[in-house]
């Protein structure tokens, strides 16, 4: 991994509330009703394949695990809604031979209202150096 | 408005994960990483079999916490940190405890907790969440 790409902003892209898609979400963890509190996990997977094949981050998937995660809403997702995803590299650190990853994904609404704020950290097992 | 002091403690939720969960899961998050889909890779990397998603173990996690509020939206923020791996098969159980309540959010540290062969792990340990009370 590449310490160099920290800071790095990536593309936005576009990721919509599919109705269907909170739905089989509720039903995995047998909720009722309303966004799961995790849901927002689907909109950062909207952009992390291109943060995964960025050459320049040269970040070795095999070795990834996911070390931690991070959901701050500041208002709920509404079903059906088009967000904004952004994404950029808030860190990049070694640590005891492991590399760390903190990747911050803001969820914009149409009015440009942050509405979730994700911050997630891959481990690169044996990627320190 | 729901009421809660510090030292509260949710009621444990408990489910044990299978393959279907584990899948289900997969599809519905977009995390497709074949580590939690196929267990030739899950043993070429070192594991008995596939892995439940540390974001599932997590979504469990947060379901523990909307019984417990009432309405998911009360959930306005959640952390965990993942420690150890969680397998089919596997009962997990998710807890909190209320550690302090200020302009109606409760924070509450928070866990999933196994018990594999006598022994306690914790996939989730010393999490946090912001509860919404009003």
């Amino acid at each position: 991994m590449n310490a160099r790409a920290e800071g790095k902003h990536y593309p936005e892209v576009t990721f919509r509330v599919d109705p269907a898609r909170v739905s089989a979400f509720r039903q995995v963890f047998d909720l009722a009703t309303g966004l799961p509190p995790t849901f927002s996990t689907a909109a950062e997977f909207a952009v992390f394949p291109d943060i995964v094949g960025d050459p320049e981050l040269r970040l070795d998937y095999r070795r990834v695990v996911h070390g931690a995660q991070e959901y701050t809403h500041h208002r709920p997702l509404v079903e059906g809604e088009q967000l904004t995803i952004r994404s950029r590299l808030e860190s990049i650190r070694a640590k005891a031979g492991n590399g760390f990853l903190t990747i911050v994904t803001e969820l914009v609404g149409a009015d440009g209202d942050v509405a979730c704020t994700a911050r997630s950290t891959m481990i690169e097992r044996g990627g320190g150096s | 408005m729901m009421r809660a002091a510090p030292g509260d403690e949710l009621p444990p939720l408990r489910r044990i994960v299978t393959r279907e969960d584990v899948l289900a899961y997969a599809r519905a998050s977009g995390d497709e990483n074949p580590l939690h889909q196929d267990d030739e890779v899950a043993r070429a990397a070192g594991f008995p079999g596939i892995l439940a998603h540390g974001m599932f173990t997590m979504g469990h996690l947060a379901a523990c916490l909307v019984a417990w509020a009432g309405n998911p939206a009360q959930v306005i923020g959640i952390t965990a940190h993942f420690r150890s791996p969680v397998f089919v098969d596997d009962e997990i159980v998710a807890g909190g405890r209320v550690v302090a309540v200020e302009d109606d959010v409760a924070t509450l540290e928070t866990w999933v907790s196994v018990d594999r062969e006598g022994r306690t792990e914790w996939p989730i340990k010393r999490g946090a969440a912001r509860i919404q009370l009003a």
